[in-house]
């Protein structure tokens, strides 16, 4: 005999309870074990300790409210179905639980004799599918990467070899070279590099294709992204005799968005401008506040080549498209190249299009959104539809037993974090802030909280316990400190607009992380 | 003054080939060792003034080299620099840490690899030496 459906209850209205009960007990005997519990702080204790197969759970708890109830079910119990109780009025909400992981909604006083045993039975079937067909899917991903990391290596190996020992014969290691032979060899070692250049892009394909291109944004200079592009590709521009300059609008706001990521988009636009570019051509980069959205940061490449065929502007961007004139820049490429930026544009949070003159050179331009911790924090004040909330930053650092957090940890546990913490945050209130500095020997997280100190603490406590759970990071030896400070929010009863106040709070915020970050910085003597 | 001497640890033949043309014509004498055992009784024979070491290799990786190596007084002074095709992200500090002077990714440029060697045996630097290792500050 099939064991009983383990179901959790938890519901606070008497009459509610007392339906539900009537319809289990309707139920064969020894099919369903019902546990009833009144409110939500009860359920998640139980849930940690009890093994139950599916959850039934009111949305109006006395001690939890709509959505927040659901995500704190999933924190506590991530692989149990869960079936949200809802009143007749309440079908967008029920919907909004479903995008937070509840398997179905059932309308209070609509349940269907019946109805109950099968609304739980296609859930838990539903569950199990669902992570099923997540354990295959990830397993492929995880095949195709390591297939592919497995081959770009294989392959590097003998073009590394190939490389190594043109250069020796070019370098006349082996002997003199005459005039013919240096000239073939300078065209192996191009087609060398090109090759290398080719395995790099469709490494990096493959990670768009997985979902793994990681972006990390942080606080960050447009400026020193061009600067460092710019001498990565001086070079390749003196070569073609093509001049290179480069026009930064004075005080250029900072942007929020991955550093590394910047340079490599500017690199690929950069490389193409002067591919396509004639000799005694010029290509420029500019950069400036956007002026159609102050909240962008557009970034330009303009050269005065070929130009893109009328029509094709959009076009380029596709994956492995390639000009139909080849004539006017050698050999393409694999045609990923736009594909890739585009990819890296957009999931940064910005656009990338191009416009053309056919003949009189292109512009490529690229938005990144500048860097506004009043942007940041703006919804949830927006959310607390009052401008005196009670205003607190939590600091969690992460640091090592050995004292400095070296490069390889940081690269390696960055995103745990923030995902752990992201995972704390019970409800719309709370920022969790992108990187915002170096602070030396730890890495320093900030989270906006629009509570008092009492609202800091159990933030701060389901810190601690998520931290204390998971083990990538307690294997890795890393250790956690929280704190939290209040900072200035607005006087109750002032009447302040919703403007001033934000701005009132950026200030306060943006104060106490740099006093966080100054009071890191060591000093020698 | 006697050539100095530099073991070139790496289990690919042409590597190891390409590397000793490239040091040789450089002024410097190699020896050779292609797998984690052999590396360190090659260093005992020789004794070289550096060792340019791979990673990936049979009978235990070039971490493994490393600590043997610090491990013995006179073999522990030899520096070591670290030539991988390994990601660097997930392995610079790590090498480092370990005891190696510098992490340099394959391929590698020569160039670069030369005025660093130069600087690791504290010889005069080249004229360009400067710009091309402005980003390597080597460790004392």
């Amino acid at each position: 005999m099939k064991p009983p459906l383990r179901v959790l209850v938890v519901e606070d209205n008497a009459g509610d309870a007392r339906l539900l009960r009537e319809m289990f007990s309707k139920e064969k005997p020894g099919s369903f074990e019902v546990t009833h519990l009144l409110r939500i702080s009860e359920a998640l204790t139980h849930l940690a300790t009890t093994q139950v197969d599916i959850i039934l759970l009111d949305m109006g708890l006395p001690d939890g409210h709509g959505l927040e109830t659901v995500r704190r079910t999933r924190v506590v119990a991530p692989n149990v179905p869960v079936i949200v109780l809802t009143g007749l009025d309440d079908e967008a909400l029920a919907a909004e639980a479903m995008k937070e992981g509840a398997q179905d909604y059932l309308i209070k006083g609509q349940i269907e004799n019946r109805a109950l045993p099968r609304a739980l039975r296609h859930a838990i079937e539903r569950h199990r599918m669902q992570a099923e067909t997540d354990l295959i899917r990830t397993h492929q991903l995880e095949f195709k990467d390591e297939f592919l990391s497995h081959v770009s290596h294989e392959l590097r190996s003998p073009l590394n070899a190939i490389y190594q020992f043109v250069t020796i014969l070019l370098d006349k290691l082996a002997g003199e070279v005459n005039p013919d032979q240096h000239q073939y060899l300078e065209i192996v070692l191009r087609n060398v590099k090109q090759l290398q250049a080719m395995i790099d892009d469709l490494l990096e394909v493959t990670r768009v294709q997985a979902g793994k291109l990681t972006i990390e944004p942080q606080c960050t200079s447009v400026a020193q992204a061009i600067a460092d592009a710019v001498n990565t590709l001086q070079g390749a521009a003196t070569a073609k005799a093509v001049a290179l300059s480069v026009e930064i609008e004075q005080q250029l706001p900072l942007v929020c968005a991955d550093p590394t990521r910047i340079r490599q988009i500017l690199i690929i636009l950069l490389d193409n401008a002067i591919k396509f570019t004639p000799a005694n051509g010029a290509v420029k980069v500019e950069a400036r506040v956007f002026k159609d959205n102050s909240d962008l940061l557009v970034f330009q490449v303009s050269d005065t080549g070929c130009g893109i065929a009328s029509g094709m502007t959009e076009r380029i961007f596709e994956r492995l498209f390639q000009a139909s004139d080849p004539a006017s820049a050698g050999r393409q490429g694999l045609g990923l190249g736009l594909y890739i930026c585009k990819e890296l544009v957009t999931l940064q949070g910005g656009q990338i299009w191009a416009e053309s003159t056919p003949g009189q050179g292109a512009i490529l331009s690229v938005t990144l959104p500048i860097f506004s911790l009043r942007n940041l924090i703006a919804p949830a004040f927006r959310k607390a539809r009052r401008t005196h909330a009670p205003l607190t930053l939590v600091v969690s650092q992460i640091g090592s037993d050995t004292g400095w957090l070296s490069d390889e940890a940081r690269a390696q546990h960055t995103q745990g974090v923030r995902t752990l913490l992201q995972r704390c945050l019970l409800s719309d209130l709370d920022v969790l802030l992108p990187k915002m500095g170096s602070a030396g020997a730890a890495e320093l997280f900030f989270i906006v909280a629009l509570t008092d100190s009492i609202g800091a603490e159990s933030l701060t406590r389901r810190i601690r316990q998520q931290f204390d759970d998971s083990d990538p990071i307690q294997q890795a030896g890393l250790t956690l400190s929280t704190s939290y400070q209040s900072a200035a929010a607005s006087q109750p009863g002032s009447a302040e607009s919703m403007e001033v106040s934000l701005e009132r709070a950026a200030t306060s915020i943006q104060k106490l992380m740099d006093e966080e970050f100054s009071s890191r910085i060591v000093t020698n003597g | 003054m006697a050539n100095k001497k530099i073991l070139i640890v790496d289990d690919d033949l042409d590597v190891r080939q390409a590397m000793h043309v490239r040091l040789k014509a450089n002024g410097y004498d190699t020896s050779f060792a292609t797998d984690a055992m052999s590396s360190v009784s090659e260093a005992k024979k020789h004794s070289p003034d550096l060792i340019i070491l791979d990673l990936g290799l049979p009978g235990g990786d070039g971490y493994t080299v490393i600590e043997r190596l610090k491990r013995q007084p006179a073999l522990a002074v030899i520096p070591i620099i670290v030539v991988s095709a390994r990601d660097v992200r997930a392995n610079r500090d790590r090498a480092i840490a370990a005891g190696a002077k510098v992490y340099l990714q394959k391929p590698v440029d020569n160039a670069e690899l030369l005025a660093i060697i130069r600087q690791a045996l504290g010889e005069p630097a080249e004229p360009n030496d400067e710009t091309i290792t402005g980003n390597w500050k080597l460790l004392a």
